[in-house]
């Protein structure tokens, strides 16, 4: 099944909405397509938005009708935790080396979660950031797909697998999965492997990691989903307060020759999401709004006026670069506006810093020679048939994600002809 | 419409050789203002500078106290996310400045580029070279006379007592230096205290604080805050420098004392006491306090070297002139002062009053050229800082006002 040399098939790497698009323009023109993912789940960072910005929709909406396509569509064959291992040959004839780590449940999964129920060991929920627990065996999210199961086996007793094993009813649990490696012919790879909210502990000034009140953006997209570890509900991590105050810490990381040099794209489109988040829940909060500019382009910018009419919020022009944590457990964020030029102490309950969105190929790529810029977004490479998309190529919203996939699809397809 | 634009060429000439033409980097996100650990909530820097070094506003930055109140302790250049380097650019507004204010003009400038280097040198070089020839003093005396006398016989000996020969000419090469330097730097800091009184909208304030008033309220406790280093101790990305900074200021402090009292029991004393002439014993606790200083002095002026060198290694600092200048000029009156001191000791006649004669040149250099080079930070920052004590004083802002 996986010789297909010679006829165009196309290895898409990553399974987020730029990997599914780009899948999906691919096969639905008639190529064979290889969609893999490095999650136990297709969806990316989009499946971890509580909404996307400028319609406010939930990510069911897009995410949804994409994997309805991909199961109808025979040309797609989608591989969750798949990995590159090696490539090698050339355009049109690349031979590429793929690894699957265990998922430890097989297909006769029906996802109807009695292992979950019987399973003691707890591990930290990934998908939510650490904000909360989840067993060992779990279904990653509720709209995950593919719908089945996923066991952390090393988190595990011995006598908590065997509750496992024993509490499946269609024999779904194989414990003894090995890594699988395997090959497959393609004449093009699209490269769309998104992005990594960048690490919010390396910036020391900001504290983050030392005050529960400090959270980062997507974590709030995390707090603010019904599916995420409040239900929706927006609260201070660790005593739970509903927060009167809020501070977003705009360019976190972004435009910073010491961390990424390059504008992130979406943080300031997502914090003014994020402030309606806050104003559906907290209508008399206060929010702050520090900023170097506002940068939302062409029709986002509606979306701006909109939120800057909020009577209770403030937007500074003024980079935070220091966060002291205060005794009542909120935080007090310094700034210096550079509009007024007078330093401002704004205490607030809780403090989101919008970090920004780092590559996620990283050395991987290096190693396997993908051609890679300074910040570790994928280069296009048409000749040779290796093309970015999406979060990859270069920081993006969803919709210009989407474009770029189209665009990558379109390259890939030419390959080999 | 058109507008007529003129780039004010020169000072973004002066800002490069200074080393802060990293200035047009900026794009004012005011991280600097916040990671500054010398700034304060009331009037936050150095974002506002920058902004202001960008318009090429000379005459907001000259009489801008913050400028002088920077210590360049770097924080703001490790955070600065554009490498913008707020640092290093605020030392060349204060290079600009002191260059600005100093009078005459022509040494101003002349001490500012280090193209005229050789000129720097060959100044004072040449007056005392002539000064000594005029002497008569130009040849190595015997072993004994260096022996009992040391250098004291430099520029020869009469037999006049009330002002010995040497005295007689070192006076006529120091004095005018440093009566030129002290005006210069009087005529700098009151026109720097005058823009900085415009800037900051004092105006004619209803009570002028006397004379005595000022240096009582103003000036003294700024004084002790620099001897006490307690700006510099907040600085603490670059605690290496106060290991530097305070010996050095320490030893000038322990010279200054040495060189008063040394003029007052040879040159005063010594009329009456002729006796008094001559290298004081190694025993004296003053001539120890003066050893003791001088190797301060090369100590922290050595430290200061090999900071500096380090973070321009590490590409932190940007290597110039201005800075460069004054670590040498200082390392060199204590190595030739030192070395001098060493060959009297071991009674080497020729070596010994070649380096004495060198110490005399760099010794000049240090008074001539202390208004215009970065020594000048002594005077303008200390009136700096007894400006913003006087900017909150009740002499400014009336307490009744508010």
């Amino acid at each position: 099944m996986s010789d297909t040399a010679g006829t165009g098939a196309v290895l898409v790497v990553g399974g987020g909405i730029s990997g599914l698009t780009a899948a999906l323009e691919a096969a639905e023109v008639g190529n064979d397509v290889f969609l893999i993912e490095k999650n136990p789940y297709f969806g990316g960072r989009v499946a971890q938005l509580n909404q996307y910005f400028p319609k406010l929709c939930p990510p069911t909406c897009g995410l949804e009708i994409n994997f309805r396509r991909v199961k109808d569509n025979r040309r797609v064959r989608p591989y969750t935790m798949t990995t590159v291992k090696s490539i090698s040959g050339g355009p049109g004839n690349y031979e590429v080396q793929l690894v699957t780590a265990p998922r430890y449940v097989n297909s006769n999964c029906t996802a109807c979660g009695d292992c979950a129920r019987v399973c003691t060991d707890e591990i930290d929920n990934a998908f939510n950031f650490g904000m909360n627990k989840t067993t060992a065996i779990y279904l990653p999210h509720e709209m995950a797909f593919p719908r089945r199961y996923v066991l952390d086996k090393a988190a595990c007793s011995p006598s908590c697998l065997e509750a496992i094993k024993g509490a499946c009813k269609y024999n779904a649990i194989d414990l003894d999965m090995q890594p699988e490696t395997f090959t497959v012919k393609v004449g093009s790879i699209v490269w769309a492997t998104g992005w990594n909210p960048y690490d919010a502990t390396r910036m020391d000034n900001l504290k983050f990691g030392q005050s529960p009140a400090i959270i980062t953006n997507m974590m709030m997209e995390r707090m603010a989903a019904p599916n995420g570890p409040t239900s929706g509900q927006i609260l201070r991590p660790g005593d739970n307060k509903e927060p009167q105050s809020i501070a977003f810490v705009q360019c976190a990381g972004s435009r910073d020759e010491n961390h990424l040099e390059y504008c992130s794209y979406i943080c300031c489109m997502a914090t003014f999401k994020q402030m309606t988040y806050v104003r559906e829940r907290y209508p008399d909060a206060q929010i702050y709004v520090f900023y170097i500019d506002l940068r939302t382009p062409g029709k986002y910018e509606h979306f701006r006026e909109k939120l800057m009419a909020d009577q209770k919020s403030q937007f500074i022009k003024g980079k935070v670069a220091d966060i002291i944590s205060e005794a009542d457990g909120g935080v007090t964020v310094v700034a210096e506006n550079a509009v007024t030029g007078a330093k401002i102490q704004q205490k607030v309950d809780l403090c989101v810093l919008a970090t920004g969105m780092q590559p996620a190929l990283g050395d991987n790529g290096r190693a396997l020679g993908v051609r890679m810029d300074g910040n570790g977004f994928v280069v296009s490479d048409p000749d040779k048939g290796q093309i970015a998309a999406g979060c990859a190529k270069s920081a993006a919203d969803v919709y210009t994600s989407a474009q770029s996939s189209t665009a990558a699809a379109l390259k890939a397809i030419q390959i080999g002809r | 419409m058109s507008m007529n634009v003129q780039p004010d060429l020169e000072f973004i000439k002066d800002m490069k050789s200074a080393g802060g033409d990293t200035l047009k980097k900026c794009f004012q996100c005011a991280t600097c203002s916040v990671v500054c650990p010398l700034s304060t909530d009331g009037n936050p820097f150095p974002r506002r500078e920058m902004v202001f070094a960008q318009w090429g506003l000379k005459e907001k930055l000259v009489g801008d106290p913050n400028v002088m109140l920077c210590h360049q302790c770097g924080d703001c250049t490790t955070y600065c996310p554009r490498g913008a380097k707020p640092g290093d650019v605020l030392g060349a507004i204060r290079a600009y400045a002191y260059k600005h204010f100093g009078w005459p003009k022509g040494l101003a400038n002349l001490a500012s580029s280090g193209k005229n280097l050789p000129l720097l040198i060959g100044m004072p070089a040449v007056i005392i070279l002539v000064v000594w020839i005029i002497s008569g003093g130009l040849h190595f005396p015997s072993a004994e006379d260096f022996g009992r006398y040391g250098y004291g016989h430099f520029f020869g000996h009469w037999d006049f007592n009330l002002l010995a020969k040497n005295v007689f000419f070192i006076d006529l090469i120091i004095l005018p230096t440093v009566a030129l330097s002290l005006y210069a730097a009087y005529r700098g800091v009151s026109n720097m205290w005058r823009l900085m009184a415009e800037n900051a909208g004092v105006g004619q304030p209803l009570y002028r604080p006397s004379a005595s008033q000022f240096i009582k309220e103003f000036l003294w406790p700024s004084v002790v805050e620099i001897v006490q280093h307690t700006r510099f101790k907040k600085c603490t990305t670059n605690a290496d420098r106060l290991k530097g900074h305070l010996p050095l200021l320490l030893s000038f402090l322990a010279l200054f004392f040495v060189t008063a009292y040394s003029a007052f029991t040879q040159d005063v004393i010594g009329i009456f006491i002729p006796e008094m002439h001559g290298p004081m014993s190694m025993w004296n606790p003053v001539k120890i306090l003066a050893n003791v200083a001088a190797i301060a002095l090369i100590v922290g002026v050595g430290i200061l070297w090999g900071n500096r060198a380090r973070k321009e290694a590490e590409g932190k600092a940007t290597p110039t002139f201005y800075d460069w200048f004054l670590i040498w000029m200082i390392m060199g009156v204590g190595v030739t002062g030192l070395a001098a001191e060493l060959f009297r000791l071991i009674g080497v006649v020729s070596v010994g009053y070649i380096i004495y004669y060198l110490h005399l040149v760099s010794v000049m250099m240090l008074f001539l050229y202390m208004p215009y080079t970065k020594f000048a930070h002594m005077v303008y920052r200390t009136f700096a800082m007894a400006f913003e004590r006087y900017r909150e004083s009740a002499y400014v802002k009336s307490p009744l006002a508010e």
